[in-house]
């Protein structure tokens, strides 16, 4: 429960927070200078102060260190008081409770750093303990070169200790490194302290370096998460240190707690640049919906083609290439590392059209691996009457070769790039043509309805398209297909931007009366309009993500809206938009 | 004894103390070296300050079967009963064996007998159940030709009939009180030590009747204070020292203070915390500030760090630990402040800083 801070943006666990101040202050942030301690009640009694909104009063605490026992810990418990102020609660990981506060500080906190492992558990035992909305403070411990792997982890707030206390050390922080001052024949920084020339710079204008790289790494994180992109440039400034970087594979290990936080689309690419993106919960989830949820509906050949840098893929010149051959007789999937494979239905869901990979043609044993498991995966759920590999020998092949002999369908496969030929050669493409001589071409219509049918299956889950539209038409044209009843009432658009469907009100009435899983958020009696804030959420599923369709229901109203925050998140915050609404309706 | 003051054996109650004490249990448990008891646990010969000036000493950590309420949990820095031995009590000869091995241990290394006699026991050489009156009253005997006496006890077992025993040779006669702290809350809850300022305050009256007693001797209370004790950051730490040194110093019969940095001994808690990076020692620095601070009030304020420069003990920032450590111990026997002006070095910037920023829930800022 808080009213001093409120969640405004999300990515993966980090979030873009406000401390409700007098001045308010945008977190992840340095609130050193906002913290009024109370004190420790292991020295002294202490009153409750008066504390006020111009500040964070630390609410009186005794603060567990790294290695306090258990008892200690249970027996030396203190409650924090109701207050009516800003107010934080120090707590330690391993006996955190809710106590009320709009921040929580941890109090073993030294005992986290160092240690990937240590510092995962540390925040997401303590994550899970606490509300949802409020702040997690961590203090003494942030340097420009952990700051990012913090806030990627879910921490919001910060202060300076520990760069100033390495400061007065002659320890000269940056992003990637810490040197010695008397190392540093030139200093690698522009900001106001290192103007100073190198032979009169001080202690004392390292300590303003560090408060600085310090505060200029935080800008950096919160741009990051306000544009969707903090984990692609983790994956990059993580590797500065082996501890951080082991932080972050440890949090891909933690799937309940990232994936509940982990949006369901983006605006922006997502850069595959190292063999982390794997670990990716955008990436695990694409070939998890792809081999659980969608469902093939063409009668057609298979056609296992690469991918293309351009997206989507029926964009490229080579696809272009492959389509002009192909002549819809075929169904295209392409197969791509590190996205896994992608059915030509959908080629513009997140991240299928939003990944942007380097390309070397080299493919690494785990990214081969990755491919062939979902491949395998795919196969095993979808059957087709023959399969076309129209891939080139680097990489594809072998993936292809390996799961075909896993599935023993080695007769069944028929290759269309010869040994060391391309993809679009001529001779590649007609064989590729000929591959398909016999089969039947499908319609625009047969190819809009299972595409309509397919982004349901992938959004909603598996079933969805068949039972949500058994019986429809689609107008416009693809990519922004309107999907309408028989009456010519429309239910749904889909989204070309990242592949989802739109529902209007008609489609979400037929939605939440189907069989489809469906995702709900009940709201008090009462009608929204743009967007509805948590506090009126009564209920919502476990399941919803940030950018999922959801119903909103209450007494006096229906609607269809965007999930803003995840389901838990809207059922538990007092405060912050839960989503925004498109459609609704009085009751 | 008369007291109607809490003992260990009925005291060990209270949501805290219980929790502390299982802890501490466990802890202990982890450790089952047993000791020879003929043989003192440790015996040294040093320089101390007394209130007669400057004086050779004899420092003998007697093994008498160790510390009754280490056994039921006990200190949380204190590792010192892991030092005695098996079952429980040690006999009179056994006793006096050590108390030869002493002697002898003197006889070889000084030029003549010391003036000053120390015996701690990692428990309360005052208690009749770790020495009985028979052993007391043999080793007052024994040293009944030396100038003072240092003898160790919680300040339950203080009165003024067992410092008779030693004051009637004309010995003056120190009681040593390991207090820690002036603050009570910080000595239960920190320390996890069952008694009261209160009681360490009787003490001393005992021994200023004691005093007044004796016709040919004196005899005084040395409160012992732990510097920096779990839980407590760097700054709590200095400000309960320095307001602890003044209370004592306020005390009639307490005329010394000795101050101990905290050192990370095996088998206690702070060497759990210490190993999970949740206890730093204190910086030497803020023993010298506290001395600085104190200088003027009326009593001696010494300090001997032990375990100094180690991870495990106070220290700075290893280049100037020698030489702070020196001063240190230079204003325990002349106790002139400006020996600390004579000393400087980078890191006491650092040490600014932490005294500024640590807090119990940050700590510790720096090894």
């Amino acid at each position: 429960m808080t009213e001093y801070f409120e969640v405004h943006e999300r990515d993966g666990a980090a979030r873009i927070g406000e401390l409700r101040l007098a001045e308010s202050r945008t977190t992840p942030a340095l609130v050193g200078d906002l913290l009024t301690d109370a004190g420790s009640l292991w020295a002294a009694d202490r009153e409750v102060p008066d504390g006020d909104d111009s500040q964070v009063t630390v609410l009186p605490h005794r603060a567990f260190p790294g290695g306090t026992a258990p008892e200690v810990q249970e027996s030396f418990a203190v409650d924090s008081p109701d207050v009516d102020y800003p107010s934080a609660a120090v707590v330690s990981s391993e006996s955190a409770d809710a106590q009320g506060t709009d921040v929580y500080i941890l109090s073993n906190v030294q005992s986290a750093m160092g240690h990937g492992a240590a510092l995962v558990e540390a925040v997401v035992d303590t994550r899970e303990a606490i509300p949802v909305d409020t702040a997690l403070c961590f203090s003494g411990v942030a340097t420009p070169r952990n700051v990012a792997l913090l806030a990627y982890a879910g921490v919001d707030c910060f202060d300076a200790a520990k760069a100033v206390v390495k400061g007065t050390q002659g320890k000269y922080l940056t992003t990637e490194g810490e040197y010695y001052l008397e190392d540093l024949e030139e200093l690698p920084c522009a900001c106001p302290a290192c103007r100073t020339p190198r032979d009169d710079f001080t202690r004392e204008d390292c300590v303003d370096h560090n408060r600085n790289a310090l505060a200029a790494e935080l800008a950096i994180v919160r741009r990051r998460i306000r544009d969707g992109r903090l984990r692609d440039y983790i994956e990059g400034q993580a590797r500065h240190e082996q501890w951080l970087t082991a932080a972050m594979r440890e949090l891909d290990s933690q799937w309940r707690y990232l994936e509940e936080r982990t949006p369901i689309l983006r605006e922006a690419d997502l850069d595959a640049a190292t063999e982390d993106t794997l670990r990716r919960v955008e990436i695990q989830r694409f070939a998890d919906r792809v081999t659980t949820r969608y469902r093939n509906r063409f009668q057609n050949p298979l056609v296992l083609v690469p991918c293309s840098a351009r997206k989507p893929y029926s964009e490229s010149q080579s696809h272009g290439q492959f389509h002009d051959a192909i002549q819809w007789r075929g169904h295209l999937v392409s197969m791509t590392s590190p996205i896994g494979v992608v059915p030509q239905e959908l080629e513009t869901t997140y991240p299928a059209q939003h990944y942007d990979t380097v390309v070397t043609g080299r493919w690494s044993e785990d990214e081969k691996d990755f491919v062939a498991r979902v491949l395998r995966r795919y196969l095993e759920r979808n059957a087709y009457p023959e399969i076309v590999a129209h891939v080139p020998d680097e990489g594809y092949r072998e993936i292809v070769e390996r799961v075909a002999a896993d599935l023993d369908l080695g007769d069944e496969i028929t290759y269309t790039v010869p040994e060391g030929g391309h993809p679009t050669d001529d001779e590649s493409l007609a064989t590729l043509s000929s591959a398909l001589s016999g089969a039947r071409t499908y319609s625009k219509r047969e190819r809009e309805h299972n595409t309509v049918r397919a982004i349901a299956d992938y959004v909603l889950g598996d079933g969805a398209g068949d039972v949500l539209f058994e019986e429809m038409q689609t107008t416009s044209r693809y990519p922004k297909i309107q999907v309408r009843d028989s009456e010519d009432t429309q239910l749904a658009t889909m989204v070309p931007q990242y592949g989802t469907l739109s529902f209007t009100l008609e489609g979400a009435r037929r939605w939440a009366e189907s069989d489809a899983p469906t995702k709900r958020v009940e709201i008090d009696g009462f009608v929204p309009h743009g967007s509805v804030l948590a506090p009126g959420v009564v209920d919502a599923d476990a399941d919803i993500r940030v950018g999922d369709e959801v119903v909103v229901e209450g007494p006096k109203a229906f609607g269809i809206g965007r999930a803003e925050m995840f389901g838990r998140e809207m059922a538990e915050s007092t405060r912050g938009i839960a989503c925004e609404i498109r459609h609704v309706e009085e009751k | 004894m008369s007291h109607s003051h809490p003992t260990p054996d009925v005291y060990e109650q209270g949501k805290g103390m219980d929790a502390h004490n299982q802890v501490m249990r466990e802890i202990r448990s982890e450790k089952e070296a047993s000791y020879d008891p003929h043989e003192p646990t440790r015996v040294w010969l040093d320089e101390d300050n007394t209130p007669g000036g400057v004086k050779q000493s004899l420092t003998i950590i007697l093994n008498t079967g160790g510390c009754r309420w280490a056994r039921a949990g006990g200190c949380t820095m204190c590792g010192y009963v892991a030092e005695s031995v098996d079952g429980g009590s040690v006999s009179h000869e056994a006793l006096m064996d050590q108390i030869q091995v002493c002697l002898d241990h003197e006889a070889n290394e000084a030029d003549e007998p010391a003036d000053l006699i120390k015996i701690y026991t990692s428990g309360s050489f005052l208690d009749e159940r770790e020495v009985g009156a028979e052993s007391r009253r043999a080793i007052a005997e024994t040293f009944a030709d030396r100038e003072r006496i240092v003898l160790e006890s919680l300040p339950d077992f203080v009165d003024r009939e067992k410092i008779g025993d030693f004051t009637q040779y004309g010995i003056d006669t120190d009681i040593a009180i390991g207090l820690e702290t002036a603050t009570d809350r910080v000595r239960h809850d920190c320390v996890n030590k069952y008694f009261d300022f209160s009681d360490f305050e009787d003490a001393c009256a005992e021994a200023a009747i004691a005093d007044r007693e004796a016709d040919a001797a004196a005899a005084g209370i040395k409160a012992y204070l732990l510097m920096k004790p779990p839980f407590l950051a760097e700054s709590e730490a200095v400000a309960d020292m320095i307001s602890s040194i003044e209370r004592c110093a306020d005390v009639e019969g307490c005329h010394t203070v000795s101050m101990n940095p905290c050192n990370v001994q095996r088998y206690t808690m702070v060497d759990e915390l210490h190993f999970r990076d949740g206890y730093r020692p204190p910086w030497l620095w803020s023993v010298a500030h506290v001395l600085e601070e104190t200088a003027d009030i009326d009593a001696i304020v010494v300090s001997d760090p032990v375990g100094h420069g180690s991870d495990r003990g106070p220290h700075n920032c290893k280049e100037c630990d020698d030489l702070v450590q020196k001063a240190i111990k230079d204003f325990g026997l002349r106790q002139d402040p400006t020996v600390f002006e004579q000393v400087s070095c980078a890191c006491e910037a650092t040490w600014e800083a932490v005294m500024d920023l640590e807090c119990s829930y940050n700590q510790p800022l720096t090894r």
